[in-house]
């Protein structure tokens, strides 16, 4: 996303000085003024009205104050060169700037509105928005440079693993502090603090550069990723509400990476998903212990879950059979008419109109917790004097889950059947040309994304206890669409993190639970404006879609560089 | 020249033919777009396909291919009728281009080469998803030849780039690639140097007899009368749907009913002169 220059590169080149001095002072007044009151009362947000003692939002204002400055005084003499540089530090001012004036008014506006007014903005926080204002105009005059190179620099094995460990360190305490937030307003700040904190580090290039030693060593990253995931659990000790938002979210992750194969990969537009999850469900349901069940038959589990992805991969089966040879706009309706006639099929399958299998709309509730290998689900156990209660169980299920299945996303795309897929996206006439097993690439997407789904949804029914058709709706599977591609189609991290902010966001904010979809499409809508992509983009995405961008720009410079360097002049004046 | 020409003919002629086509037509409706087309190639021999627009070469292409199903004749592959299936034909060991490019954009170089190879492994879900020895062998086996590929119509430099950030020429030629990476026993090229420059046409001529050179029979079409030439042991003239000539490239360019069909009727000894002094200077060059 850009922000529109205040003035021309050549301009910048003559400013870059006053712009320097400018960002400083603002950082610096901006640091500053956190020592000031900023509101009248403590009833907004937290205790903003102590003077020299700053606050936690206050102090995170002086971060990107400090950083702004900081950042700012390092890229000071970068006029001056080639624009060559290992960080980006005037890049990093200019997006501290951007985050501190954007989140002063966030602040600033959330006093105003629970305080009823802007009179109750005391002085400090005046003196900040001016700060951080200055700062914004200031850093708009710097030049950007060219885009850094830390990324290339290789750093020792040691210092590249301590890095990865450090990150996922700041990851769990991050995730532990913003679902500790209670009330809204503290979320939504911490949030625009940390997509600014992170949007910093992109531009310093230190994301990059992690990115990078992360790929060298993946299997410590991936290690250490879970490890992560594991030890959330042990900073909730015992409270069962967020354990529960994070379970909700494992499953939809689950179920939207299950999508991501056939949407990301193999390109088939999928708008009735959730019935795979559904079929799932409802199978393990019915041959669960529950009272309400109408079969007799309860086989343990593991059985169940393996039943249970065999119906709704059967299911794809049938229905990708007929429909998979249309394709585009056609497959996503007559998917999405699949969803619906799953949900009528399930509220008619009631005995009065079918056989009795679901007990129509009112569903199979009453399913027991689970009980495997002689852990109790519903159970709390209590490890090195942390208690991990009922979904605390479930989560740690769910990762097991969750690693087996982007093992199998992973792996499938990277082999012959990966690219298959790939191909079948791209040219789906040249794939065939090429020898390319169309159909039955398209059908064992659609299979084994419905296989998934239908491993997700056994768990889910014993998760959520009771299993009723209207819980597999179109708008569930139209969310799962979302988060596939607000994320980023085709890669996990991209999945998990849409799946995480669209389960999330609504749980924590109750405002954007009820306007959910309105907000939903506005933030997809703007994505497809400025990172089409996605959040996390592929390799093959991003250069798809920003080939023309910075990096480009930077390579054929540094073409031109070496030819005037070796005195080679191109003929025909092609450069 | 045409001496040797006609000696080389008279031995392929004497070996079974690759592809055979035999009185093959193709109607539709009323149309009848190849009529009665009788069309050999031999392995090791690159065959070119001429006519004016309109005269039925990409249909006859089409029915070569397996795309589509002749009205009547047949055209037999190996002794073996074709199955009406891309992918089958492609097993039989067909492969082709396309007359526009039809790369897969957003891979890069190496993985388009490799897609290629699909037709020729068989790994299954679970020896990929459990990386056994079956799906190591076969990857490590298809990366190699994919590099091997690459650097065979001299594209090395260019694995990890998208295709579509590749230049026209290096387009066309890691689309010969990828064809190349289902190990045919004939290739096709629809067009291979529409819209190239002279030297990048030069380069494709080059990498055509390169790849005749490995015992590849290979099938042109084209509408540069100069490459088609230069190139081919034997050319097929399609006018109108039906086999004008079928000859050496001498025999072709100097017939009066080739250059009357291309050009129209006019003072024929002048036409065919010119056409031959063209060709002429392009051998000398």
């Amino acid at each position: 996303m850009r922000i529109p220059q205040l003035v021309s590169p050549e301009q910048q080149q003559r400013l870059h000085p006053i712009g320097t001095v400018l960002t400083v002072v603002g950082g610096l007044v901006l640091l500053a003024s956190t020592f000031l009151p900023w509101a009248y009362s403590s009833a907004a947000l937290d205790d903003m009205t102590i003077l020299g003692y700053p606050s936690t939002l206050q102090l995170y204002a002086a971060g990107f104050g400090l950083g702004a400055a900081v950042f700012a005084f390092l890229g000071r003499r970068l006029a001056r060169g080639d624009g060559r540089q290992v960080v980006g530090w005037t890049r990093g001012a200019k997006t501290a700037s951007v985050a501190a004036a954007v989140y002063l008014v966030v602040i600033l506006g959330s006093i105003g509105l629970e305080l009823g007014g802007l009179v109750n903005v005391v002085y400090g926080g005046w003196v900040a928005l001016v700060g951080a204002l200055v700062a914004l105009v200031g850093s708009r005059l710097l030049v950007s440079g060219r885009p850094p190179r830390l990324a290339r620099r290789v750093p020792p094995a040691w210092l590249g693993i301590l890095s990865i460990a450090a990150a996922m360190a700041v990851v769990l305490y991050a995730a532990y502090y913003g679902l500790d937030q209670e009330d809204a307003g503290g979320f939504v700040s911490f949030v625009v603090v940390a997509i600014g904190a992170v949007a910093v580090l992109f531009r310093l290039g230190v994301m990059r550069w992690l990115s990078a030693v992360s790929g060298r060593h993946r299997k410590v990253l991936i290690f250490a990723a879970f490890l992560t995931a594991f030890a959330f659990p042990f900073t909730q000790n015992g409270s069962d509400e967020n354990m529960s938002i994070a379970t909700q979210v494992l499953i939809f992750a689950v179920t939207a990476l299950g999508l991501n194969i056939v949407v990301g990969l193999a390109g088939l537009l999928d708008l009735g998903y959730i019935a795979f999850l559904g079929a799932g469900a409802f199978t393990a349901a019915i041959l669960s212990n529950s009272v309400f069940s109408t079969v007799d038959w309860h086989p343990p589990f593991i059985v169940v879950v393996l039943i249970s992805g065999a119906v709704s991969g059967t299911l794809g089966l049938i229905i990708g059979t007929p429909t998979l040879r249309v394709s585009g706009d056609y497959l996503a309706i007559v998917t999405l008419a699949f969803g619906e006639i799953f949900r009528f099929g399930m509220i008619n399958l009631d005995g009065t109109d079918g056989p009795d299998l679901t007990n129509g709309s009112n569903g199979i509730p009453g399913v027991p917790d689970l009980n495997l290998f002689g852990l109790d689900f519903k159970d709390t156990h209590t490890v090195l004097g942390i208690q991990l209660g009922r979904f605390a169980n479930y989560y740690f299920l769910l990762l097991v889950l969750i690693a087996v299945v982007i093992l199998i996303f992973v792996r499938l795309n990277n082999s012959r059947i990966g690219r298959g897929w790939v191909a079948i996206r791209e040219d789906e006439k040249a794939a065939e040309a090429m020898g390319v097993n169309v159909f039955g690439l398209k059908l064992f997407a659609f299979a084994s994304g419905a296989f998934l789904a239908g491993v997700a949804g056994s768990i889910k029914a014993h998760h959520d206890v009771s299993v009723t058709p209207d819980q597999y709706i179109f708008l569930e599977s139209a969310f799962l669409l979302a988060a596939v591609v607000l994320g980023g189609m085709g890669t996990v991290l991209g999945v998990l993190v849409g799946a995480t902010l669209l389960k999330l966001m609504p749980e924590k904010l109750r405002f954007v639970e009820e306007y959910r979809l309105l907000i939903f499409g506005l933030l997809l809508v703007v994505m497809m404006r400025f990172r089409p992509e996605g959040l996390v983009a592929s390799k093959r995405r991003q250069l798809e879609f920003h080939d023309d961008d910075d990096e480009l720009a930077e390579k054929i410079q540094s073409d031109i560089d070496e030819r005037e360097a070796t005195g080679v002049v191109p003929v025909g004046g092609q450069a | 020249m045409t001496a040797v020409d006609t000696d080389r003919v008279a031995e392929l002629d004497r070996r079974e033919p690759l592809l055979a086509a035999e009185q093959v037509t193709m109607r539709f409706g009323g149309l009848v777009a190849v009529d009665s087309v009788d069309f050999r190639v031999y392995p090791g021999e690159i065959m070119g396909l001429i006519g004016p627009n309109g005269a039925g070469k990409t249909t006859f292409f089409n029915c070569l291919t397996g795309l589509y199903l002749p009205t009547s004749g047949r055209v037999l592959f190996d002794g073996s009728v074709l199955p009406p299936k891309p992918r089958r034909v492609v097993k039989a060991g067909m492969a082709r281009t396309f007359q526009n490019i039809r790369l897969f954009a957003n891979m890069t170089a190496l993985e388009n080469v490799m897609v290629g190879r699909y037709c020729r492994t068989s790994a299954g879900p679970f020896t990929s998803i459990i990386r056994g020895p079956k799906f190591r062998r076969e990857e490590a086996e298809t990366r190699a030849r994919a590099q091997a590929l690459l650097e065979f119509v001299g594209l090395d430099g260019t694995a990890e780039s998208l295709a579509r950030n590749l230049p026209y020429g290096d387009q066309r030629r890691l689309e010969i690639a990828r064809a190349l990476a289902t190990d045919p026993k004939l290739l096709l090229l629809d067009e291979p140097t529409a819209g190239m420059n002279p030297q990048e046409t030069r380069q494709a001529e080059e990498l055509i007899f390169k790849i005749r050179d490995q015992g590849l029979a290979v099938v042109v079409i084209e509408h540069d009368m100069r490459f088609i030439f230069n190139l081919c042991d034997r050319v097929l003239c399609l006018v109108q749907g039906k086999a004008l000539i079928e000859g050496t490239p001498h025999e072709v360019q100097s017939d009066p009913r080739v250059i009357e069909a291309y050009i129209g009727k006019g003072p024929e000894t002048d036409e065919a002169a010119q056409t031959d002094g063209h060709h002429d200077e392009q051998q000398e060059a």
